[in-house]
């Protein structure tokens, strides 16, 4: 008998220590793919929100410690629902932070029903700027960045033939749309648009597809592993012209390939180098990680300290830290000091930003257009 | 000139899913265990491969060596620690299926843990093609895929063909009873199943590292290319199940001739579905029901 009695006092002992600890902290979620073949991404995102945690909590920001309840996604929709409705009903959390466009198309309307503010700083598709009051973004999406390097790669780098292998989902099928528009509306032409599927790992074919359409850019919408092994599959199978992409290219993986020396890509114009918050976190960064911060680092810190920042101003006026005023927060907000200065959102929830062409060079990309606003 | 270049490609790629398919039917047709975790003994060697190429820059044949020992043991403590408990108390299909599954996973995450979650890759001018006509553009690796998965399969038959262990294991398969009235453990021949159809997805792995890559999460792929080639190709047999492999690879290839990419990977499916209504046989299998 004094065993189970024994084991029954030390639960019950736990529930009230969790209970107690849950009373001390202020709890945030992450939606983010921790596993599967997309989970560099989730340890690169949950990395960089982990610092912002650091930072907030470190400089006491708020009036209790803020922690991260991370869920994984691994980068597909349902999953990536019930993690959220544990997120929403069972957690109770306020404020998620999402990535992927598939992802995030799918758990904004649990968010939306909820009242929970999703905030989105990996996901790319143009839909994601409509996604209802709750659903937020803090990077350009990719018809900002495909209007910058369409004419990047058409009249200043002559690149007049373009074919596309994009992924079919939401995010692949929103870069190619993108340069069907605005490829032609360059002067160049699109010659190839190759849609692949989601779980595809052999590209020695598409090689020869692309091959026949003899384009002078190939661009790659894809992500995760899939995007690397496409690079080096058409590089060993005759594919020699210029690579391309949006900002997928920026994975530490991709930029460290060797067969992806030199391939061009759009990403938000982030500068490091900026005193104060900007040169912080990439010292912190750096000495957390041993590498250079990218954009995506910028993303999930900036999207964390955007919540902060709110429940500051929340505390500060004795209002609860729920969805709903966290919301009518950011509207009364007007501009957040973040990584990379001052950024405004768009009424529609999403941020417009200046886009700068890079080049893989083995590190973090080299600049190669310093960054213009989207026109 | 593409369909010839689509037709070099599938027997590339056919010869590599032979080579992954054939453990997983020789393990499958001897013991009658559905050895879901077949796809994790790919990753550890594909993995054990890369490390000790890349990183602690072993002599090639060293990190071979190291991802067949790695193979086997992995193979070998499955059937030791998960299967036989396993089927000693109940052995359902489920119970099994559930614990290779489960250890698929976990794999998986280890193989994350310890190497990273990132796209890695074997860097060699094998994996480079050449123009050898215009338009045609062959890799070394592409003759050696169909060389090694050729010599394999002969030496794999010779072996089950004309050793005592060889035919035990397709004994063990009919009948376990009659394989002890030989004096033979079936426990015994079910562990040189295990490891040899362990082993033989190695070659498979190795060219994988060189040719498409690999990540933690690429187990799954191969055990569904495993499986469906298994079940095109006629369950317990090992010929069909290399003809199935070889079949799917040249599928998957040969379909972008007239179809869109996206649809390459259905085709797999289709060629699968047309075999479980029309053949569920296989090509090579019993007729079901046929003692």
């Amino acid at each position: 008998m004094r065993l189970p009695r024994l084991l029954a006092a030390a639960a019950v002992s736990m529930i009230f220590a969790a209970s107690a600890s849950a009373q001390d902290t202020i709890k945030i979620g992450a939606n983010l793919p921790m596993s599967g073949p997309n989970a560099e991404y989730g340890e690169l995102f949950g990395s960089a929100a982990n610092l912002a945690v650091e930072h907030a909590n470190a400089d006491k920001m708020l009036s209790k410690k803020l922690v991260i309840q991370f869920e994984d996604s691994q980068a597909l929709p349902q999953h990536g629902v019930v993690a959220m409705n544990k997120l929403v009903n069972v957690e109770k959390v306020p404020f998620v932070l999402s990535a992927f466009t598939g992802v995030s198309k799918a758990i904004a309307p649990v968010g939306d029903k909820a009242k929970v503010v999703s905030v989105n700083g990996g996901g790319i598709g143009p839909d994601l700027a409509e996604l209802g009051d709750y659903f937020w973004n803090v990077i350009p999406l990719v018809n900002l960045e495909i209007r910058v390097l369409a004419p990047y790669v058409v009249k200043e780098r002559g690149f007049k033939r373009v074919s596309i292998v994009y992924v079919d989902d939401p995010a692949g099928e929103a870069v190619c749309k993108e340069l069907a528009e605005n490829v032609p509306r360059a002067g160049g032409e699109l010659v190839a648009e190759l849609q692949i599927p989601r779980n595809a790992q052999q590209f020695t074919s598409i090689a020869a597809k692309v091959r026949e359409a003899k384009p002078d850019l190939v661009v790659i919408a894809s992500f995760g592993a899939q995007q690397a092994q496409i690079i080096k599959q058409l590089r060993d199978n005759g594919v020699s012209q210029q690579l391309a992409s949006y900002s997928a290219f920026s994975s530490p993986s991709l930029t460290q390939l060797p067969e992806a020396m030199g391939a061009i890509f759009p990403t938000q114009s982030v500068d490091w180098s900026a005193p104060g918050l900007s040169q912080r976190v990439a010292k912190d960064w750096k000495a957390k990680t041993g590498k250079e911060p990218n954009a995506y680092v910028a993303n999930y810190y900036n999207a964390v300290m955007v919540f902060v920042t709110l429940a500051q101003a929340l505390e500060k006026s004795g209002q609860p830290i729920t969805g709903e005023n966290l919301l009518k927060q950011r509207k009364a907000n007007g501009t957040f000091d973040l990584v990379g200065g001052k950024m405004e959102f768009l009424p529609n929830g999403s941020v417009s930003m200046p886009i700068q062409i890079n080049e893989i060079d083995g590190g973090v990309g080299k600049l190669v257009k310093a960054g213009v606003m989207a026109n | 000139m593409l369909l010839l270049q689509l037709l070099v490609n599938g027997l590339q790629l056919g010869a590599i899913y032979a080579l992954t398919a054939v453990g997983f039917s020789l393990i499958f047709g001897a013991t009658k265990i559905f050895h879901v975790a077949h796809g994790a003994a790919f990753t550890i060697a594909g993995y054990l491969f890369w490390w000790g190429v890349a990183t602690v820059h072993l002599p090639w044949p060293v990190a071979a060596l190291l991802a067949t020992v790695a193979a086997v043991v992995f193979g070998l403590m499955m059937e030791r620690v998960v299967y036989r408990p396993i089927q000693r108390h109940e052995a359902s299909f489920f119970t099994v299926f559930i614990a290779a599954f489960g250890v698929q996973i976990i794999v998986q995450n280890l193989i994350g843990m310890i190497f990273g979650r990132s796209f890695v890759s074997v860097t060699t001018s094998l994996s480079r093609s050449v123009e050898v006509l215009p338009g045609l553009f062959i890799a070394p690796v592409a003759v050696i895929s169909i060389l090694v998965a050729l010599a394999f399969f002969t030496v794999l038959t010779l072996y089950l063909a004309r050793t005592h262990m060889g035919m035990a294991m397709r004994a063990l398969s009919e009948n376990p009873d009659l394989v002890r009235v030989f004096g033979l453990d079936p426990a015994r021949v079910s562990q040189y199943a295990f490891a040899i159809g362990s082993a033989i997805v190695v070659p498979g792995a190795i060219l994988t590292s060189m040719t498409a890559g690999l990540n933690p999460a690429i187990g799954a792929h191969v055990m569904l290319i495993s499986l469906a080639a298994t079940i095109v190709g006629g369950i317990g047999s090992l010929r069909g199940a290399a003809y199935g492999g070889m079949l799917l690879g040249l599928a998957e290839n040969l379909a972008l001739w007239i179809l869109d990419p996206q649809w390459s990977e259905a085709v797999t499916f289709v060629v699968l579905f047309l075999f479980i209504i029309f053949k569920p046989s296989g090509f090579l299998g019993r007729p079901l029901g046929a003692k």
